[in-house]
């Protein structure tokens, strides 16, 4: 059973340097045709998309080339006036997601009076169950991806005690695993991305306290391959998105120097597309604003100075999460 | 959004490509724009199931569609019965499998699939799990498959045994499987729990996790699957909480445990006697939270000099422990209780582990640079005896840095973590006096199990590693008064904590501005040396 790592070989005339001009210029331009093919297929995730480049565009303070007013005047539109929370996209239906989304934007802009933030409170609240977890949206999905949207959503609006924190912590904790990582529902096998939205709301909760520091640092540094790239679990390939679920997750347990940073500075670097702008999952593949988000935001927890600071458990700029006065945990080491 | 690799066309190529693109999206518009009409008239029919299918065949994450979709189902499942109703959910079933064809990956026709199967009547779990079976051969990491198959289960539950026979056989067809390992870890606990002795499993079959996974790792030391689950198996320990040290002096009454524990716990295990009468108070976490390490007592019995001081603690086992101090000098009581950082296994499991060690020395005499098994070495060797293999551990540590250099910042933690645990046996043993000093070569990293010296009132922590994101961690410091973090790597002091000190040394922090330190003069009284 011979058997070799999986990962990538960076190529020597791969970007070596941030082409920050290039990744504004490609996200300003997105979605201005709005014939475009990949802009339409991918409406039912719109308010996520516009976070995405918002976010990215505010880490680099191009902020100002997105349509500010244009964007608040569409998140008022997808609010659903019955339940109160918000679609992805006009005729689409109300979601944790998206809500949530609309939120960070609107948080970012410092426009939540736009929406109707007792709906929004409605609904998140709706959304818990006797067992402490949160559902998607009325059809009853279960995943902790839910209960992040709501401890970020509700703490973001002021609005903690409108559900049941406890419960909300004591359901999160029931998906530990025995590498201390969690996945998607109790049960599930660890993951990156599940890591990240379960460590961060226990950081939001202040209940990091719960977790086994030690031993899910370890597994989230294993992530690491010799390319620099980051994995999600495994045995899987590096995707550039991981440098943003497993850094920010290493950052709220104060671990972050348990990976090398300099080679995962050279992997996030060669996923630039020189051409058009933008990142992608791993070097040579197409660009998007979801990769283009997590590259600068990696970059950012490394240290690069000429992106502001984001915050490793919002994945939202530090000055909007100061104004706001949020103080999310991170642990003593 | 994931895999797609850029490929470069010629300009024909392109242009034909573009066409070919408006062309469907035309056809999707059109689509979507019928299905939202039809849904505003409320027209939950049979055309626009059809309508939604022909889009998700190809879309299968646009959730509304899903939603319409089980709008109509629910309408439909009022007026028609038996085989006919049954049908349409079979053709819902068939619709979704058909989507994870295109989307192994798509939530929402994973999230359909269930819902299809616990609102129709008579959902046929057996061929759920044999789907299962099939889609685990195609990909045996697809976690949404594991994750259906664990949804299966849960509603027909059949003997966890074969689940867990399930995962043997799956791991005998590739030890490389972590899916597998996980679903085992699961299972495991649930099956063999060691109910009289407190521990997560059960002796013999710890002792058969043990030899499986170590001939796994074995088979393929360059497979990580495998030592990650070693490594659990290994530290699969009873553990307890403990108080570790309290601190009563006129100013202040502090109580460290080896855990966060919380008020409620707090409250209900400790008690404190002065002259064997019970002092009531209000307890406060050190840090503001609801879990907390250290948390100070405030009460208003006057601290003199002789005064006969105890507490009482509750373990876990119920039994209470009298917890008695020392006085030093004015007015100051510590109560040391023992501690210790050595695992507790049976014998039997013992046994094993020094089998272990032995083959994994020999297989480390054959491949001296491999990284896993000279990791899993080491940690064999501070599971048996931290305490007589010290030396080795650390040196082992040392060679892992160089060999896995990726993760030296872990290596170092490490080194630190288990060589703070040494030092903190023999202070609590013989240590009569209330200073801190790194007692050993290695330089530290961090400061972990610092509220075991809570009690101190001096701390030097000079000529370390240490950066400024250990500073917060200094706030267990409750009874300290004279720090030093002289000599180290501190770059702000932006997260320093408020500490009641006379003096605090900050020499040689070459990368420390000066207005930093200004910033902190100016918001503490006590005495800045740099
Ligand atoms: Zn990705």
């Amino acid at each position: 059973m011979s058997f070799t790592t999986k990962d990538v070989v960076l190529k020597e005339d791969r970007p070596k340097s941030l082409l920050l001009q290039k990744h504004s210029d490609y996200l300003a331009s997105y979605g201005l045709n709005k014939d475009d093919y990949e802009y339409c297929m991918t409406e039912y995730l719109r308010m996520s998309g516009i976070y995405w480049s918002l976010t990215a565009m505010e880490l680099m303070d191009q902020s100002s080339r997105m349509p500010k007013e244009e964007i608040i005047e569409f998140i008022k539109s997808c609010q659903d006036s019955e339940s109160g929370g918000i679609s992805a996209s006009i005729n689409h239906d109300p979601h944790m997601l998206y809500t949530l989304s609309a939120v960070q934007v609107l948080a970012m802009y410092d426009r939540l009076d736009a929406i109707d933030v007792e709906g929004v409170v409605r609904f998140v609240a709706s959304m818990q169950q006797e067992d402490g977890s949160f559902y998607g949206d009325k059809w009853g999905e279960v995943d902790t991806r839910f209960s992040f949207c709501a401890v970020m959503c509700l703490s973001l609006l002021h609005r903690m005690e409108d559900i049941n924190v406890n419960k909300a912590v004591d359901f999160v904790l029931s998906c530990m695993n025995f590498d201390g990582g969690f996945g998607s529902k109790p049960g599930s096998e660890s993951h990156a991305g599940l890591i990240y939205c379960c460590v961060g709301t226990l950081s939001i909760c202040k209940r990091m306290d719960a977790l086994h520091a030690d031993e899910l640092a370890w597994w989230l540094c294993e992530r690491q391959l010799p390319s620099g790239g980051l994995n999600g679990r495994p045995e899987k390939l590096p995707d550039l998105c991981y440098s943003w679920w497993v850094m920010s997750s290493l950052s709220m347990l104060n671990r972050i120097h348990w990976v090398d940073k300099k080679s995962l500075e050279q992997f996030i670097l060669a996923c630039q597309d020189a051409e058009t702008g933008g990142f992608s999952d791993r070097p040579g593949d197409i660009t998007d604003p979801f990769h283009t988000l997590f590259g600068l935001a990696g970059l950012s927890l490394l240290g690069n100075t000429s992106i502001k600071a984001v915050n490793p458990t919002y994945c939202m700029p530090q000055e909007t999460i100061d104004k706001l006065k949020l103080e999310p945990q991170i642990l003593h080491i | 959004m994931h895999g797609r690799v850029k490929v470069r066309t010629s300009e024909e190529e392109k242009a034909r490509k573009d066409k070919e693109k408006q062309e469907k999206l035309k056809v999707f518009k059109n689509a979507m724009q019928r299905i939202q009409e039809k849904r505003k008239n409320s027209e939950l029919d049979k055309e626009l199931l059809e309508l939604s299918g022909k889009v998700l065949s190809s879309n299968p994450d646009i959730y509304t569609l899903w939603n319409i979709r089980r709008e109509i189902l629910n309408i439909f499942r009022k007026d028609i019965e038996g085989e006919e109703m049954s049908q349409m959910y079979d053709a819902e079933l068939h619709l979704t499998e058909y989507c994870l064809k295109v989307n192994p990956k798509s939530y929402c026709a994973w999230h359909q699939r269930e819902w299809v199967l616990t609102t129709r009547a008579d959902p046929d779990w057996n061929k759920e799990l044999s789907l299962c079976n099939l889609y685990l051969k195609l990909d045996e990491r697809n976690f949404h498959t594991w994750d259906y198959r664990r949804f299966i289960v849960s509603q027909c539950k059949p003997p966890l045994k074969g689940e867990f026979d399930f995962t043997t056989e799956k791991l005998y067809d590739n030890f490389s499987n972590y899916s597998a390992w996980h679903y085992r870890s699961k299972m495991l606990v649930e099956l063999y729990p060691d109910l009289q002795g407190g521990r997560p499993i059960e002796d013999s079959h710890h002792k058969h996790e043990l030899k499986m996974v170590q001939n796994a790792a074995f088979t393929d030391p360059d497979d990580t699957s495998a030592w990650f689950y070693q490594r659990w198996v290994l530290g699969a320990v009873k553990t307890t909480i403990s108080l570790v040290v309290y601190t009563v002096t006129p100013f202040k009454t502090t109580f460290a445990f080896s855990k966060d524990v919380n008020e409620e716990f707090v409250m209900s295990k400790t008690r404190l006697y002065v002259n064997n009468e019970i002092v009531t108070g209000e307890w406060k976490s050190c840090v503001g939270n609801q879990y907390d390490l250290l948390w100070i007592f405030d009460h208003t019995t006057p601290i003199k000099d002789d005064l006969d001081v105890k507490v009482e603690f509750e373990k876990e086992d119920k039994c209470t422990q009298i917890i008695p101090c020392t006085k030093y000098g004015n007015s100051t009581y510590i109560g040391k209780n023992e501690v210790s950082f050595q695992r507790q296994y049976s014998q039997a499991v013992v046994e094993e582990l020094n089998n272990q060690l032995e083959s994994c020395r020999q297989l480390l005499e054959m491949e001296p640079d491999s990284k896993w098994t000279l990791l899993t070495t080491t940690i064999v060797l501070y599971c048996i005896d931290a305490k007589k293999y010290h030396k080795e551990v650390i040196k082992n540590l040392h060679l892992l840095k160089v060999i896995d250099k990726l993760r030296a910042g872990y290596y170092d933690d490490l080194i630190t973590k288990w060589s703070i645990e040494e030092q903190l046996c023999l202070d609590f043993k013989t240590n009569e006096c209330r200073l801190f000093k790194v007692a050993f070569d290695e330089r530290i990293s961090c400061l972990p199990h610092l509220q075991y010296y809570s009690y101190c009132e001096e701390i030097d922590l000079s000529n370390q590693n240490l950066s400024s994101k250990i500073l917060p961690s200094l706030v267990v410091l409750q009874h300290c008064r004279k720090l030093s973090l002289e000599n180290n790597n501190l770059t702000t002091l932006g997260n320093f904590p408020s500490l009641d000190l006379r003096e605090l040394n900050l020499k040689g922090n070459v990368n420390l501005a000066k207005n930093e330190i200004e910033m902190l003069k100016e918001k503490y009284n006590y005495k800045i040396i740099y």
